[in-house]
C-alpha cells in the first residue's frame, strides 16, 4: 500500500495530530510514572539512604548484603514455594471446578456464582476475615473442638510452621474462582462434535479429557499462566494484612521484605536493592514467556 | 533540595509500579497547597490517636481552638500505622502538614537533627509553657541544635495492671519482689487462670518491648538501657542474657496465646478475667468500657535488684510542627493552645482520663488510679520513655522480630542476640 510518487504530496505521511497525542500522551505518562521511577529505584538501590539525609553511593554493597542476608533467603525461597504453591494449587482447583461446573444444570449458576464471589471482594477484606476465622478463638479451632480434634487446635498465624500455608489460604480462595471462569471459558469454546465423535470410538472420559480437553485448552493454559505468575509475584496485600511477614520472617516474601526494609526499618537504599531484583525476576519471567508464546505462534 | 525531593518522589512511584503503590498513595495525604505567607488556610493537625475515645477527645479540643478565632486548625486522623510509616514523607514533603501529635526525646531528635522541625524556643518563654518541669524542658530540647522542638501535653506510666474484683475473687494480693510476684503467678496458674496477658500479635508486637525495657532497667539500670538502645552496647553482651535469664523464669506463666492476639484482644481477656494481670500503658484504657474502668488497678513492676535505682516507663505525649510550615505563627498558636492547662483539661475529660497533663496547674481525672500512677511517677529515681522512643522507629522492628522469636523458641536465645544485633548494626550505620 505504499503511496505512489506521483501521488505523493509533500505532507501526506504526515500523521495527523490527534493520532501523534494518542501516542506521544500515553508514552509520557508510562515514562512518566513506570519507566523514570524504575530508573530511579535502580539508581537509589546503589545508595544506602535513610529516607532523610542524602543518600550515599554504596555501588553494588546492598547487593552483595543480599547474599548473605538469611531473611533474603528465606523471602527469596518463601516467594518460589509461593509461585508453586498457589500458582500450581489455584490452576489444578480453578480446573477442577471449572471440569465440575460446565455442565448446564439447574442452580448450577448459584454455585458458580459462590466460587467466583471472592473475587469480587478486596483481598485486604478478605485477609481481615481470614484473620478473624484464624484467631485461637476463632472459627476454625472451634470447628476443630467441636468435631473432636481439639489437639489440632493452633495460633495458626503466630506459629512459624504454620503461617505460610495459613496465609496461602485466603489469596487461594480468591484465585480459584478467578482461573474457573477462565477455564469455563475455554471449555465454552470447545466444539461438541469433538466428544461425540470420541464416544462413538469408545473413548473413556479419562481419555477424552487427555486427548481433547486439555489440548483444546492450550491457549487458555497460556493466559492462566500468566495471570498466576504476575499474581503471585505481587502478593503482597494478603501476608502484609495477615502476618506481616512474620512470625520472625517466616512468611517473608520478597515483596512484604522489600516494603518492611524500606518502609519500616527506613533503609530505603536496600529496600529499592530489594526492589529492583523483584522487577528483574518478573521482567524474566515475562519476557521469557513472551519469547515462548511469539515463537509457537510463527 | 529539589532534586532531593524529586528523588525521594521517584522512589515512591518506582515502588509504586512494582507493587506496593496502591498502598503508599492511598496512605499520603497531602494538604492542599497554600500560598506563602504567614497564613494560608486553617492549620493541618495531623493525629495519629484513632481510638474513638482520642478521637473525639481531639475533635474537642481543635473545636475549641478553633473558637478562640486567633487562628483556624484543621484535624486530620490518620491510622497510628500508616502514620508512623508516612512521618518522614510528611515532613520531607515541600507542602507538609503543619502540626503533629507525636513523641520528644530520641524520636523527635532524628528529625531535629536534619532541621526538619519547627524551633520552639519563643513559645516556651510564653506564660503557657514557662511552668513546665525542667526535666520536660530538657525532654523537649534538642541536643544537637539546643533548640526547643516539641511541646508535651500528657504522659502516661506503664504497670502492671489487673482487675481488683478478680484479685479479690481468687483472694491474691499485689507482689512487692520479684519473689513474691513468681508467687502470685503459681497461684494463679493453679486457678486454672493464665497469669500474664500480652498481646503481641496482630499489629502491635510492641508491646512485647515493654518487657524487655523493664526487664533491663531492673536488671542493668535505665542509664545501661538507654546507652543499649543508642548502640553503645551490644544485645548479644552479657548484661542482656541475664535480662533474658530472669524473663525465663516468668515466661512459663504467660499466656499462650501471647503472641497470636493484639493488646486490645488481650485487654479483653484481661477484663474478663481469662487473663490475670497484664503489663501495659494507660492507653489501654481507651478500648476499655466506662464501667469497667473504676475495677482497674495496677503494681509497679517488681523491683528484682534492690541496688539497681527505681525506673519507671512514662512516656510523654505531644506534639511537633514541620520546618516546612507555611503557617509558622498559626502553627505556634496553636502549639501554644495545646500546652494550656484548659486544652489539656479539655482532652482528659472527654477522653478515658487515664493520662496525666503536663501543665503544672492542670487537674487529672483525680480517680484513685490516677493519684497512685502520679505517685509511681513521681516516686521515681529515673524516667525512660519506651523502646522505640529511646531508639528510633526505625530499631523497633528488629526488636519485634527478636522478642516473638524468643517467645517462640526461647532457647535459641543465643542465635536470637546474634541476629537482634546484627540487624541492630544495620539500622545503626545506616
Amino acid at each position: 500500500m505504499a503511496p505512489t510518487g506521483s501521488a505523493r504530496r509533500p505532507g501526506a505521511t504526515r500523521v495527523p495530530p490527534v493520532v501523534l497525542a494518542f501516542v506521544l500522551v500515553p508514552l509520557l505518562a508510562e515514562a512518566f510514572w513506570v519507566f523514570w521511577p524504575a530508573l530511579q529505584g535502580f539508581s537509589l538501590s546503589l545508595t544506602s539512604w535513610d529516607g532523610l539525609s542524602a543518600p550515599t553511593f554504596v555501588g553494588l554493597g546492598n547487593f552483595s548484603e543480599m547474599l548473605h542476608d538469611t531473611v533474603f533467603r528465606t523471602a527469596a525461597i518463601n516467594t518460589v514455594l509461593w509461585l508453586l504453591l498457589f500458582g500450581g494449587l489455584s490452576a489444578a482447583l480453578g480446573l477442577g471446578a471449572a471440569l465440575l461446573l460446565q455442565q448446564e444444570r439447574r442452580g448450577i449458576g448459584f454455585y458458580r456464582a459462590a466460587l467466583f464471589l471472592p473475587v469480587v471482594f478486596s483481598l485486604v477484606a478478605t485477609a481481615l476475615v481470614w484473620q478473624a476465622m484464624y484467631q485461637p478463638d476463632g472459627l476454625i479451632n472451634h470447628v476443630l473442638q467441636a468435631v473432636g480434634l481439639g489437639g489440632w487446635k493452633h495460633a495458626w498465624l503466630a506459629d512459624q510452621d504454620t503461617a505460610f500455608y495459613a496465609v496461602i489460604v485466603p489469596a487461594l480462595w480468591r484465585q480459584v474462582g478467578y482461573v474457573m471462569v477462565l477455564y469455563l471459558a475455554g471449555l465454552k469454546g470447545i466444539d461438541p462434535v469433538l466428544y461425540e465423535a470420541a464416544k462413538v470410538d469408545g473413548a473413556t472420559r479419562v481419555q477424552q479429557f487427555r486427548h481433547i480437553t486439555l489440548p483444546q485448552l492450550r491457549s487458555v493454559n497460556a493466559v492462566v499462566l500468566s495471570v498466576i505468575v504476575i499474581d503471585s509475584l505481587r502478593s503482597f496485600d494478603v501476608v502484609w494484612a495477615l502476618t506481616r511477614g512474620g512470625p520472625y520472617h517466616s512468611s517473608e516474601l520478597l515483596s512484604t521484605y522489600m516494603y518492611s526494609t524500606a518502609f519500616q526499618s527506613l533503609r530505603l537504599g536496600y529496600g529499592s536493592a530489594l526492589a529492583v531484583v523483584i522487577f528483574v525476576l518478573a521482567f524474566g519471567v515475562i519476557v521469557s514467556y513472551l519469547v515462548r508464546a511469539f515463537r509457537e505462534a510463527d | 533540595m529539589t532534586a532531593f525531593n524529586a528523588t525521594r518522589r521517584g522512589f515512591l512511584t518506582g515502588a509504586g509500579a512494582i507493587g506496593a503503590g496502591a498502598l503508599l498513595s492511598g496512605c499520603v495525604t497531602q494538604t492542599p497547597s497554600a500560598s506563602a505567607g504567614k497564613s494560608g488556610g486553617p492549620v493541618t493537625l495531623q493525629s495519629n490517636l484513632s481510638s474513638p475515645q482520642a478521637k473525639t477527645a481531639m475533635q474537642a479540643i481543635v473545636a475549641a481552638f478553633d473558637k478562640r478565632g486567633d487562628a483556624r486548625a484543621e484535624l486530620n486522623t490518620v491510622a497510628s500505622e500508616t502514620f508512623r510509616t508516612q512521618l518522614p514523607t510528611y515532613l520531607t514533603s515541600a507542602n507538609p502538614p503543619d502540626v503533629y501529635t507525636w513523641y520528644p526525646g530520641s524520636v523527635a531528635e532524628s528529625y531535629a537533627e536534619k532541621d526538619l522541625l519547627l524551633g520552639l524556643d519563643d513559645i516556651w518563654e510564653k506564660p503557657e509553657l514557662s511552668g513546665y518541669s525542667d526535666a520536660l524542658k530538657t525532654l523537649c530540647t534538642s541536643p544537637s541544635s539546643s533548640k526547643k522542638v516539641f511541646v508535651p501535653t500528657s504522659y502516661y506510666w506503664w504497670g502492671m495492671f489487673y482487675r481488683k474484683s478478680n484479685f479479690a475473687k481468687w483472694d491474691v494480693r499485689e507482689p512487692r519482689t520479684w519473689d513474691e510476684f513468681l508467687d502470685l503467678c503459681d497461684k494463679l496458674k493453679s486457678k486454672g487462670v493464665a497469669p500474664i496477658g500480652l498481646g503481641a500479635g496482630g499489629d502491635t508486637p510492641w508491646v512485647a518491648s515493654a518487657w524487655f525495657d523493664y526487664l533491663d532497667i531492673r536488671v542493668n539500670g535505665a542509664t545501661y538501657h538507654r546507652e543499649l538502645l543508642a548502640g553503645k552496647h551490644r544485645f548479644d553482651d552479657p548484661e542482656i542474657r541475664k535480662v533474658f535469664d530472669k524473663w525465663d523464669e516468668v515466661r512459663p506463666y504467660f499466656d499462650p496465646d501471647g503472641t497470636a492476639i493484639p493488646f486490645q484482644d488481650a485487654t479483653t481477656a484481661l477484663l474478663q478475667g481469662r487473663t490475670g494481670m497484664m503489663l501495659i500503658g494507660t492507653f489501654f484504657a481507651d478500648a476499655a468500657p466506662k464501667n469497667a474502668l473504676d475495677d482497674l488497678d495496677f503494681f509497679q513492676f517488681p523491683i528484682i535488684d534492690p541496688k539497681v535505682p527505681v525506673a519507671e516507663e512514662a512516656p510523654t505525649d505531644g506534639y511537633f510542627a514541620s520546618a516546612r510550615t507555611k503557617r509558622a505563627d498559626d502553627a505556634k498558636e496553636l502549639l501554644r493552645y495545646l500546652a494550656t492547662a484548659e486544652a489539656q483539661e479539655l482532652y482528659l475529660k472527654s477522653s478515658s482520663g487515664t493520662t496525666l497533663p503536663t501543665h503544672p496547674d492542670a487537674k487529672d481525672a483525680g480517680t484513685p488510679l490516677v493519684l497512685k500512677g502520679r505517685k509511681l511517677i513521681e516516686g521515681a529515681a529515673d524516667l525512660t520513655q519506651f523502646f522505640n522512643r529511646d531508639s528510633s522507629d526505625a530499631l523497633q522492628p528488629t526488636a519485634d522480630t527478636a522478642l516473638v522469636h524468643y517467645l517462640a523458641k526461647p532457647k535459641e536465645i543465643g542465635s536470637i542476640l546474634t541476629t537482634w544485633q546484627r540487624g541492630a548494626q544495620k539500622i545503626w550505620s545506616r
